[in-house]
């Protein structure tokens, strides 16, 4: 039961792994959900998209807003907003946007309601996650504090989100 | 495998081992068929030297293969049967139906350790053994090779000389079968050497069979060179002056020293067929008597012609001495041509497929190029996928400048451009119209590949059984899509092994009944529409449905008292159901319960419908009616809540207009009378969860917020039901609106829906919009499974209430409350 937690764990800190392999900074783009700002590594991002029309899957999982195409591609659409449970309406106006992603062998768009910018932060400017409290879910790798900026960025691992 | 791409984790091994499968698969499924085809010839008492070079080459092939990839097992396996095959080929061992068996076995066993290798399956190490042991011990039991008959021809002593083994066999089994043998002496331009010899094989080859050729060394000069071709043959020789014509050819026969005129004679004309059957179908049997094949020296001297200086054979006089007749008939030649494989047509289970595969060799000219005979390559099919995306795509750039071309025609100073965009446009349809259907003709394999292996099994469980069958196959060059033909061979395997098990009686209820000792399973196949119909049909006691009755309340498939209402038909779709059986006992072919409902289930996965009738005493037919391709269905587009969901033309038997009044309810499922019988009906806005307010999903600030949903009782709107049918399970649909019919390309979901069951895929309707495709045969499935419908419409899951639907991705956060908010 424990071992497979700390695993994914550690599969969760790669991204951190990997800003230290790469001179110790990573480039981070950051989002808003609501008011809180989001940010995941640049290098899962294949596209930012403007809303497209969306159909609704009946009986998909309630994250799931429901399936695009995107120039020919079936791409499912996932609600950050309501997978984290920010929120239980939905809504989308004009600066909305799809992060495409590269999530566990499958390209999901991701729904979130502002895209910010990118952050290069160094391993100095990010905190493990355990500052939120002990038992903080896998997904979650870490609080980044860019240097010189008064926002602080709850940064995401896409993997666990999107492996069963 | 464990020996297999050990440590080769990088996606190129990965590839090649993915080649290595394929490739081998290949083989392994042409090597069956000519196995099968050998084992039709040598019932008949004949034999085939191509068959069992072709059957040679393929194990050459497979073990050079295996070696490449480090597939010890495989290798080994064919290292034996390679042995095995070389003396088979060299006359040193008979080809006896055990040989064949072996044979078949190893076909079979290489099935296995391919799906080994690629982890679906434990390694047949056992099996391979034993195999191995086997073949060994054939080894052992070489007999000596046949006399002298070749010592009787006015050949060249240094001829015979320079024959390899091979060549030697074969001119001593040819000339025991009675054929004549002919010397041709042909020049050839060096430059055009290949060409020409090709031409000359294929021109020669309808007629029989070409021993050797060796340079004459004379009559050639700088350009060119002479050849001495033998030939062996049962057409007289004005029949093959007639068709090998040319410059420079020069044809005679070898006489026999002994026979002379009254030889000649002896050649009935009948045996000049102009089929490209093997001109030697009469292999005689090896070992009769016993001695070494002649030194050349025994030939003597005098059979030298005096005016010929290299390897010299020309003409000699022929020495007539009417002792010897061709002695040959009494080896059990076939009468007549049409006993010959590929003459038949669908009288025997090797037909067409054997030329239309794509493994078919051209006829003639394969040894001597080393260029590669076939003209195909190999594809994966997601590529092919791939490319019909792209398709797709282009559909919807056509959309987007029909539009455009709408909005210059608005303009009146711009109506010329319009009338040359209109005609680009045009043309530009056309093309994306061929290229759409050219991809899908390249999905496109003919039946004959899995009609193949069928044919094998067949084989083997009529010989495990103990019943003679005889499978007929027709039209196994019907096209369907490679991704159906895949899922085709467990479901038709299945449906092969219930026709013998329960369907042909032995034979001594055969005779009891006046049938003929030898059943009959007839799989045919054709085309109609766009659909592909493949029947099994056999000639057994066909089923009785007082019997299946009482197996499936036994069983407890079915409560007695609803049985007794149940239709003859109905009774006889009761097979389809999970765990029937009229065994108690289960045998080694079938009866332990499975196999049926499989068979079910597969066809239905493919959106195929599966169709059983029966007559007792006379046999019984089942049909499988499946789509031409996964990849374009015809669709009946619906509109539910404002919602819009594709079905299946396939699925769908009519629609018809749906009137509230027409609903009677029991237990809180919903049924309707239709046509006299009752039609369970789900409204799909109930069973989708569509009439709440869900809606808030789709939205976008271009598109259309779809209309809320009529309320119910109210003005009560017109709707439709979609009476929907998989494997003679009907329930009908209730819809909205009808919006029409559309070929579409169906794309599969991502993986992160997997659990929203009742979908096969999703297609782009245009617009950028995407409609779902439903799920026939699932939501069919579920409608009429026991728990559902009794739970009214007040509960709201949004899942469906089938059981095992686990939903733990999610489940931890958010589920419950999230749809107690909606």
């Amino acid at each position: 039961m424990n071992n497979p937690l700390a695993q994914r764990r550690a599969e969760g800190r790669s991204a951190l792994q990997r800003a230290d392999e790469l001179g110790k900074r990573a480039e981070f783009l950051a989002f808003l959900l609501g008011s809180e700002a989001y940010a995941i590594e640049i290098g899962t991002i294949v596209e930012i998209l403007k809303p497209l029309p969306i159909t609704e899957v009946p009986r998909a999982d309630p994250g799931v807003v429901g399936v695009m195409s995107v120039r020919g591609r079936l791409v499912t659409v996932v609600d950050l907003k309501r997978r984290f449970r920010l929120t239980r309406s939905f809504s989308m106006n004009k600066k909305s946007r799809i992060l495409l992603v590269d999530a566990a062998g499958e390209q999901v768009g991701l729904l979130v309601d502002e895209v910010l910018q990118v952050y290069r932060l160094t391993e100095a400017d990010i905190e493990p996650p355990d500052v939120l409290g002990n038992e903080q879910p896998a997904h979650v790798v870490g609080l980044g504090r860019p240097t010189g900026g008064a926002v602080v960025l709850l940064l995401l691992d896409l993997a666990p989100l999107f492996s069963d | 495998m464990a020996e297999h791409g050990g440590g080769r984790g990088d996606s190129a091994g990965d590839k090649a081992r993915e080649e290595f499968f394929s490739e081998a698969q290949e083989i392994v499924d042409g090597l069956s068929r000519d196995l099968l085809a050998l084992d039709d010839v040598s019932r008949r008492g004949g034999s085939d030297a191509e068959l069992v070079n072709d059957v040679f080459r393929a194990v050459h092939t497979l073990k050079g293969l295996s070696g490449l990839f480090g597939a010890a097992m495989m290798s080994g396996l064919s290292h034996e049967l390679e042995n095995l095959l070389d003396d088979l080929r060299l006359g040193r061992i008979e080809l006896t139906p055990q040989v064949l068996d072996l044979l078949f076995q190893s076909v079979e066993l290489y099935g296995r350790i391919l799906a080994a290798a690629k982890g679906d399956a434990p390694e047949p190490a056992a099996e391979v053994k034993g195999l191995l042991s086997a073949l060994g011990q054939v080894a052992q039991q070489k007999g000596g090779t046949v006399g002298s008959v070749v010592a009787q021809y006015e050949l060249d002593p240094g001829l015979l000389g320079v024959l390899t083994e091979y060549e030697e066999h074969r001119l001593r089994t040819n000339l025991q079968a009675g054929l004549s043998l002919y010397r041709m002496r042909v020049q050839f331009q060096l430059s055009t050497i290949d060409s020409a010899l090709d031409d000359l094989k294929g021109k020669t080859r309808p007629h029989g069979e070409i021993i050797t050729f060796l340079p004459t060394g004379e009559g050639g000069d700088a350009e060119s060179v002479e050849l001495e071709i033998l030939v062996a043959s049962r057409a007289p020789i004005s029949t093959l002056r007639g068709s090998i014509t040319g410059p420079n050819i020069f044809i005679e026969e070898v006489q026999r020293r002994d026979a002379g005129p009254a030889r000649r004679a002896s050649v009935p004309p009948a045996h000049a067929r102009a089929s490209d059957a093997p001109g030697h179908p009469g292999l005689a049997p090896v070992g009769g008597a016993g001695t070494e094949p002649p030194p050349p020296d025994v030939l003597g001297e005098e059979s030298r012609s005096p005016t010929s200086e290299p390897p010299p054979v020309t003409p000699g006089p022929s020495l007539a001495i009417p002792a010897a007749p061709p002695a040959v008939t009494g080896f059990g030649v076939p009468p007549a041509p049409s006993g010959l494989p590929g003459a038949g047509g669908p009288s025997g289970p090797v037909p067409g497929p054997a030329q239309a595969g794509q493994a078919a060799p051209s006829p003639g000219g394969r040894e001597l190029s080393l260029r590669s005979v076939s003209q195909t390559v190999r594809v994966d099919i997601r590529k092919l996928d791939h490319l019909m995306n792209i398709v797709g795509e282009l559909a919807i750039v056509r959309g987007a400048v029909a539009k455009l071309q709408e909005r210059v025609r608005a303009q009146p100073h711009l109506r010329e451009v319009a009338t040359d965009l209109h005609r680009l446009q045009r043309s530009f349809e056309r093309h994306l119209g061929q290229m759409q259907n050219g991809i899908l003709e390249v999905r496109m394999v003919p039946l004959g590949q899995v009609f193949d292996k069928l044919a094998r099994i067949v084989r083997q469980l009529s010989r495990e059984h103990d019943k003679q069958v005889n499978l007929v196959i027709t039209g196994a060059e019907t096209e369907i899509d490679k991704l159906i033909v895949e899922e085709l061979s467990d479901p038709l395997m299945h449906m092969m092994r219930n026709a013998i098990d329960h369907g042909i009686e032995d034979r001594d209820e055969r005779m009891r009944v006046a049938k003929p000792a030898v059943g009959t399973i007839a799989l045919n196949a054709f085309q109609k529409g766009n659909h592909v119909v493949i029947e099994v049909e056999d000639d057994g006691k066909g089923m009785d449905p007082a019997i299946i009755l009482q197996a499936a309340i036994r069983r407890g498939i079915v409560p007695e008292a609803e049985a007794r209402e149940m239709s003859a038909k109905e009774v006889l779709g009761l097979v389809f159901e999970p765990g029937f059986t009229t065994k108690d006992e289960a045998t080694a072919l079938s009866g332990r319960g499975v196999g049926m409902d499989v068979v079910k289930t597969n066809i239905a996965g493919l959106g195929g419908v599966v169709d059983i009738s029966s007559e007792i005493g006379i046999g019984t037919k089942m049909t499988i009616t499946l789509p031409i391709t996964l990849a374009i269905i015809s669709v009946l587009i619906v509109e539910v809540a404002g919602r819009t969901f594709c079905m299946p033309l396939a699925s769908v038997e009519e629609a018809i207009v749906f009137d509230e009044s027409m609903v009677r309810t029991f237990e809180g499922r919903e049924v309707m009378s239709q046509r006299g019988a009752t039609l369970p009906i789900s409204r799909l806005a109930k069973l989708f969860q569509l009439d709440g307010v869900r809606a808030g999903v789709w939205i976008n600030e271009e598109a259309k917020t779809p209309k809320p949903p009529e309320v119910r009782p109210g003005a009560r709107p017109k709707s439709y039901c979609v009476i929907a049918t998989v494997a003679d399970r009907r329930v009908g649909f209730i819809v909205d609106k009808l919006v029409g019919q559309q070929d579409i390309v169906i794309k599969a979901l991502g993986k992160s829906l997997k659990k929203a069951k009742g979908f096969a895929g999703a297609t782009e309707l245009g617009d950028q919009r995407v409609g779902l495709v439903l799920d026939a045969a699932a939501l069919i499935h579920e409608v009429l499974s026991p728990t559902e419908g009794r739970f009214a419409a007040g509960t709201s899951t949004s899942t469906s209430l089938e059981a095992p639907r686990p939903r733990a991705e999610l489940g931890l956060r958010g589920q419950n409350e999230e749809e107690g908010h909606l």
